[in-house]
This record gives C-alpha cells, structure tokens and sequence, in this order.
C-alpha cells in the first residue's frame, strides 16, 4: 500500500510551503530519513525526510508551487504500485455543497478526463471543476480567493463573468500567450477584444526598461504579513534613551580574550546588551509580557528574540531563558543562531519562544529608531550605533562613547510609566554593568 | 437669440437620429433642413428606389409565372400610380420622422442652415431669416447628384437621382451614365418595365469598387436578362435632334453612338456645401474633414455622412451621427466601425468588410471561399438560385476580414457576417453553429466549412 508523503506543517502560522527543489525523482528508491524535497516555509528553508521506506512512486507538484499544509504532494510504496494521477483533495476543506459532488468525482477513472493536462494541476474543489469543465474554463487562467490557493466555484463563475473575450480574442491570446486575465476588455461590460489583446501584447514587448517584479512569496511575503498585522492591530510608542557606553566597553574589552578562549566566539555588545535586557526583564514582567487574544500572559521564562537580516527578510531566532545563561553561553548562543538564520538551517524550535525581542542596527550609521513589535510580544529593543558625543559629566563636558536605545511597547498592554521605568532601570545597568554581577 | 446645446444642419439619416439620440441624452436640439426631412436616402434615394424596385420584382414575378405553371394571360401597369405608391411610401415615413422629432422635443426649423465659426447658425427661408446660437454643431449636409461637365449635357434633357423617382412615363430607351450602385439599381427597375437600358461606365467593370467576382456576376446577369453594359467607355458628346438624344462615346480609340430618349447621369455625389461659406473648416479635397469622432477641425463642430466622403451610405451617416453626439457627450470612438454595403439589384449583393485585395493589401495572409447558391435548396424551391457567398478570411485565427454575398434577399442577410465581424467571430464558429434549414443563409455555414475544408455540400 503505497503511503502517502504530505506537506508537513512546520509552525503554527504555516499555511503553505514552497517547494524549493525534489531530492528524489519518480522511481528513486527512498530509505526512511532519506530527504525527499526541499521547502520554503514563512520561516525557513527545510529538507524534508521520508517517513516510509520503498520506491518513491509520485510527484504531484513542481518547484515553486505553493502546496497547503498536509497536501499530498506524492506517494512511496512499492514498485509498479497504482497511484492517483491528481492529488487526492484535502478532506477537511471540502464545502458541504461539495460533498456529493465530490463523491461523485471519486468514483470517475482518471482515464475519463484525459483533456484536464493542464488542469490536473491546479487546486480545485470538485465543484469548481465541474463548472470550469461545463463552461470550457481553463483552472489554470482562474484567480483563486481562498487562503490555500484553492479554486472555488465562486472563483469560476467570477471568471466567466468577469474574464469574457471574443472567441477572435481568445485565439489570438493563446497563440500569443497573452493571459487573458491581465487583459482590459474595451468592449460591451468589459468584453475583451482583438486589439484589447494585441495591445497588450505589443505592450508587453515593448523594449523599454521594464523595473524588475519580484512576487511577494515565501519568507518575503511572511515579513511583509507580520510588519502589516503588527502595525495594524498594534498602538505602538517609542521611547528613546541615550546610554553612555563607557563601561560596558571595558567589561567587553576584558572579557573579549577569555570568553573567546573558551568558546572560540567574540563576544560583541549585542550579547552585553542582552544580557542586561533580560536581567532588567525580570524586575518587569509587564515587558517580558505576550498579549494574546484578550488576555496578558505574563512569561516567567526571559527568551530573548534576535532579529537577524537574511538575504530575503528577517528572521527572529529566540535565545531561550537568557536571564539564566552567563556571557559566554550567550555569546556562543547568539552566534550560532545568527549563522544559522543566515544559511537558512535554523529549526523550527529555535525560532518561537521569544518573549522580548531585541533588533540591532548599531554596525551603521544609525542613532535611534522606531522598532516594530514582533506579536505576540510587547514590546521591542532597538539598539543604535555607539558614537563619542561631548557630555555633560559633573558639570564639564566630556567625550563619551554614546548610544541610542528605542523601546518600542504595545499601548494596550504596558503604559507608559512601567515603559519607561523598564528603559531607565536598563540605562542603569548598562551604565553601571557590573551591577550584573551582583 | 434662441440657444441650443446642439444645432445639427440637415435632417436626413446622419442629422434626424442623431437629434434624437442628442435629446433623448438630455440635450437640447435644434435640426435646420431646408427641404425634407429625412433627406436624400428617404425623399430621393434608398425609400423611393426600394419602392419602385419592388414593383419590378412583383412585374418580373408575373413574367416569370409560367415557370411557376401560373398563367398571367394579361397584365399591366400604371407609371403614375407606382409613383404615387412611392410617394405614400416616403410620406408615411416622413411624417413618422416628424412625429419624432415633436416627441423627443427637437426644435425644427425650416430653412437651409448657415453656420459660421462661432457656431451662429443663420436660418434662411424663402421670406426672412433667423439667428440661432448652439454650443456644438453637426454639419449633415448630404449631397446632391454630381453632373459633370460633359459636351453637350447642357442642351439635352436629363434625369438624375433627384428626378428619375418622379417620371411621368415610362421611355423605351435609356442610357444610363455611370455604372455604379444608383445606376445599376434604376438600370433594373427601368428593364423590368420593358426600358431598353445601356449603360455606361469608364471603368473596365461595372461597380468598380465592389469585389469583383460580384461585379463580373451582376454584369454577366445582367447582359441574360437584356441590359447592355459600355464598360471602358468615355462620352464624348450629347447631341440633341428633334427630342432624341445621341449619345456618342469612345472605347479603345472607337467612337460609337447611341440614340435614345432618355438619359441619367448616376457618375457620383457631391457634398452640399450650403450653408458652409462662412466656416474656416478643413477639407479633404471636395469633402469636409472629420477625424474618428467626426470633429472638424473646428472645436464643436462635427462634421458626419455624405458631407465628409466616405461609404456615402445611409447607415455609415447615421452611425457617424451618433458618434458624434458621444463625443460631444464625452465619449470617444473606441474603434472602427464595420459598414456593410448593400446594392438592391436582381440578384443583389451585400457586402461588408474587406474585399480579397485589400485584405491582401493591408498584410493579412489571406483565404477566401466562395459557395454558389444554385445547389441550395430554398433557392431551388423559390426559383432563386443566382449568386453565391463569399468569406475572406485570415488563415491563422479564421479572423473574418470580409463576406460578399450576391443572390436574393443577400441585403437581409449580410447583417449575419456582420454580427460575427462585429462580435470577432472566426470561421470556426460559423462552422459550429447551426443554421436553419431550408434556409439560403445555409449557404454561409456551407461557405464557412469549406473555408475549414470540412464542407457537406462544397469542397
């Protein structure tokens, strides 16, 4: 009995995968463990192993398709097994209009609709399908507007209504490749016409310099999601406060050599600031806070979030109970993770957990900024470059190594005051850093 | 002074719709015709031609009895009593036009329209004038028939399109110059009332611009049922001598000469220019010019029909109209439109879009099919199996470039190619649509699968 291979759901915002490449071809035999194909989650890229032992017997997608979360993208089993030639549908989505329908659909041999090629693979409810055939619709020309990139009915008959052209038209914009749907139509309602489609065509090769398209996918479109759900639903204010470094530069400049004896990492402000963060963090659980849904969770554990720039996006690796662990644990953790995030490797546990989050632009030439809350949390650590700024010392003024922090903290869960009593207690510390070691 | 939103200059088919169709937008209209409303195609053109083609067809019927085993021992007709059939013919309409107008509230004025560039339009009747002052003005002056200036024209008698719908009797001989759609048609009525017809033509064919295989089809007809056709030939000289006419011409450097009683000059139509001295307008030679929303070159003034060239068909005027009165809405012309051309001759031809050339011409890669009617079975029932049907298309999408249709009742029928032209249909959906039987519009689908080489009845 061959079994099935499923788009495994990485994390709990996980809705889709994007196959990045097949490991293993049509008829390669798999071993248990053995990758099978590679995938682009919102947080990750991730190998993802077989389960089964056999022949891998089926492929239904191809590289770059956007497959939902438990999908059946293929099957192993044993050689020369029968397997569906479309994917089987997703139970738990089926419309209750579509349940007959769909039974219906099952029981017809695969053979009967040699002419769906090109519409095997597209998503589709059965209903969908039905119309689609009825009105001699191509799926694959229709716009889906479910999450799952699934095709509804509704979808179809939209397309029909809306997607009208002359049958001159049409021909015209197959033989030409034009997708009709990126067609205006100028004639009666919207009708797509011969010089609707050959207009277009001509303006879609037009030699001008056309600014390059990237579509908003994978990790890309994950960030851009969250940033949009964050400063939506999040009131957010920021508080800035200028720290003088003098200090934590000398317990860096005598801890560098021997944390990086011990570990063989460089220890760098970064971890110096997180490590005071999370000290401060446990004197404001407020802060260290996770709003969800309409409750204040107020987290006993201090996982300190990272944000580390990758070459598509940021990605935000949590360093767990950093409160608890000493510089050198620190160090070591923050840099195995940032390499990690920036080769694509990090697991999916590595990046949740994170109860306050702290984003560094202090290696450019910035002062303060305005971070965005990374939700569930609170609020977030954004932290500037360190720059030699005349001050005002006990009444003189003196050159001191300057640097910005911006706390950035959801209105609807911390106040003011607690804010900014959090930000002034961490000025203090980093200030006077061997408080730390009390 | 009275002022209109629109003041459009002639009432015929490019002026009358398109008053209406200004007023039922909610302008307010003014339409100035100095004669008859409905102009030339209702008073001295296509109604009145119809009419007295009609009677032909019924007198040709009669004739062509026995082969129906109908015997018509004797029958006869009366000239005056056609004409004034005519006459309530164009009467009923027009009085139909004027209804409209009064209905849709469009202010009338009787007199011939002046216009100058300020849009001021001097209306002047037989004893006075008046001033109007319009925003937008659409000139649809028409035409009138064009009399070139042949040696000795001015010394005999002749008739023209303004004139021949009134004739009091019925001549035995007639030349008829100029071989194109007014001639050919006058050419028919008079043969059906036993005129004996030669006509005259410069050109090498008669109807010089229609397809020519329709052409060659109409002139070999034509020569079965008794008109003589001069094609290639050049008058030379009228002369006139005791009430008979000679007409000499010249073909090929030989003279020849005609004696008849009754001439008509059918070379062409001039546009009126009545009532235009005073406007700076441009003109494309004789005819004003108008872009694809019909303006001048004059801001809010339009130009439409027979005034600025073109098809000088009815219809092609009355499409031009309501484009104008878009514009002058707001609307521009998305795009060309297509004019069938229709000639209402035993058999007749009705046409639409390219002919086989200029497709070629205008780069397309171009097929053509051409079905006779003869084997189609209602033709073969009601006796009418003259003409066939022919579809110029493009061989790579069966785009549909042009259809010539000659035969009877093809006038009727030619809105068929039409339709699929305008909705962008291709040979492949008048092949897979079906068509009713017995029908002689069968004999598209019969031309369009042999187009696609899938033919049932032609290869």
């Amino acid at each position: 009995m061959a079994k099935e291979v499923f788009m495994p759901k990485l994390s709990s915002t996980m809705e889709v995968g994007t196959l990045l490449q097949w490991l293993k071809e049509e008829g390669d035999p798999v071993e248990i463990g053995e990758p099978l194909f590679e995938i682009m989650t919102d947080k990750i890229n991730i190998e993802v192993e077989s389960y089964e032992e056999g022949v891998f017997l089926k492929k239904y997608y191809q590289v770059d398709d956007e497959i939902p979360v438990n999908a059946v993208i293929g099957y192993v089993g044993e050689e020369n097994e029968e397997v569906p030639d479309e994917p089987p549908e997703l139970a738990d989505e089926e419309e209750s209009s579509d349940a007959g329908e769909s039974a219906k659909e099952a029981e017809q041999p695969a053979a009967e609709q040699p002419e769906e090629s090109a519409t095997d693979k597209v998503r589709a409810t059965p209903a969908a399908r039905r119309v689609a055939r009825e009105n001699n619709i191509e799926l694959s020309s229709v716009s889906c507007s479910g999450p799952k990139s699934r095709v509804h009915e509704q979808d179809v008959v939209k397309a029909i209504n809306t997607n009208r052209a002359t049958p001159l038209a049409e021909k015209i914009a197959a033989d030409k490749g034009v997708d009709l749907t990126q067609v205006q139509g100028s004639g009666a309602r919207g009708k797509i016409e011969k010089a609707d489609v050959t207009g277009y065509a001509a303006a879609q090769t037009e030699p001008t310099e056309e600014p390059e398209r990237v579509k908003l996918k994978g990790l890309r479109k994950a960030v851009a999601d969250k940033m949009l759900e964050s400063t939506q639903s999040i009131p957010h204010v920021t508080l800035t406060s200028e720290i003088d470094m003098s200090q934590v530069i000398e317990v860096r400049k005598s801890l560098l050599p021997v944390i990086e004896k011990q570990t063989g990492y460089r220890l760098s402000y970064t971890e110096i600031i997180i490590k005071a963060t999370a000290h401060v963090l446990g004197n404001h659980p407020k802060v260290n806070a996770s709003l969800v849904g309409d409750e204040i969770v107020m987290n006993k554990d201090v996982n300190i979030g990272l944000a580390v720039a990758v070459e598509n996006g940021l990605i935000v690796p949590s360093i767990p109970d950093a409160d608890k662990k000493g510089l050198a644990e620190l160090t070591e953790a923050s840099k195995t993770l940032g390499l990690k995030a920036r080769d694509g490797k990090l697991s999916p546990a590595e990046m949740s957990g994170s109860t306050f989050s702290i984003s560094n632009l202090g290696m450019y030439a910035v002062d303060g900024f305005t971070p965005i809350i990374n939700p569930p949390e609170t609020a977030i650590l954004g932290v500037g470059r360190i720059v030699e700024k005349p001050v005002v010392v006990d009444g003189s003024v003196e050159v001191r190594p300057m640097m910005v922090l911006s706390l950035s903290f959801d209105h609807r869960a911390i106040d003011g005051a607690p804010a900014a009593a959090f930000l002034t207690e961490l000025k203090d510390r980093l200030e006077n850093p061997y408080g730390l070691l009390v | 002074m009275k002022t209109f939103d629109l003041a459009i200059i002639g009432g015929g088919p490019g002026g009358y719709v398109a008053a209406i169709r200004a007023a039922k937008e909610g302008l307010n209209v003014a339409l100035v015709e100095g004669r008859d409303l409905g102009g030339t195609c209702l008073n001295r053109g296509c109604i009145p031609s119809k009419t007295l083609l009609k009677h032909a067809e019924v007198i040709e019927e009669i004739k062509d009895s026995r082969t129906y085993g109908i015997t018509v021992n004797d029958f006869s007709y009366s000239i005056e009593e056609m004409v004034n059939r005519k006459n309530k013919v164009v009467n009923q309409l027009k009085n139909g036009i004027k209804g409209l107008m009064k209905q849709n509230k469009i202010t009338v004025f009787e007199g011939y329209g002046y216009v100058d560039d300020s849009k001021t339009v001097t209306v002047k009747t037989g004893n006075g004038s008046e001033k109007l002052q319009a925003n937008n003005v659409i000139l649809a002056n028409g035409s009138k028939p064009f009399v070139p200036p042949l040696p000795g024209l001015d010394t005999v008698d002749y008739y023209t399109s303004d004139t021949i719908f009134d004739i009091s009797e019925v001549p035995s001989h007639m030349v008829i110059v100029g071989g194109g759609v007014i001639g050919l048609e006058i050419a028919c009525i008079f043969n059906s009332l036993d005129t004996k017809v030669e006509i005259v033509e410069m050109a090498d064919r008669i109807l010089p611009n229609e397809d020519p295989d329709a052409a060659d089809y109409l002139a070999k007809e034509f020569a079965n049922n008794g008109i003589t056709t001069h094609t290639g030939s050049k008058i030379t000289s009228f002369e006139s001598d005791n009430g008979k006419t000679t007409v000499k011409m010249e073909k090929n450097g030989e003279t020849k000469s005609i004696q008849t009683n009754s001439v008509l000059i059918s070379v062409g139509r001039t546009p009126n220019l009545t009532g235009t001295e005073d406007l700076s307008v441009d003109f494309d030679g004789k005819f004003v010019k108008a872009n694809r929303d019909m303006k001048t070159s004059i801001e809010g003034i339009y130009a439409v029909g027979d005034l600025i060239g073109g098809f000088q068909l009815a219809h092609a005027a009355t499409d031009e109209g309501i484009k104008a009165v878009n514009h002058i809405l707001g609307n521009s012309a998305k795009k060309e439109s297509i004019i069938p051309r229709c000639v209402y001759t035993f058999p007749e031809i009705a046409s639409v879009g390219l002919t086989e050339d200029q497709a070629k011409e205008a780069g397309y890669c171009v097929k053509a099919k051409k079905v006779d009617i003869a084997a189609n079975g209602k033709a073969i029932a009601a006796g009418e199996t003259s003409g066939f049907m022919k579809i110029i298309a493009e061989e790579k999408y069966g785009e549909i470039l042009g259809v010539v249709m000659v035969g009877a009742h093809v006038t009727e029928m030619i809105s068929q190619a039409t339709s699929y032209m305008h909705l962008e249909g291709t040979v492949d959906e008048i092949e897979s649509m079906v068509f009713p039987h017995p029908t002689i519009s069968e004999s598209l689908f019969e031309a369009g699968s042999a187009w696609l080489e899938k033919g049932i009845h032609f290869n």
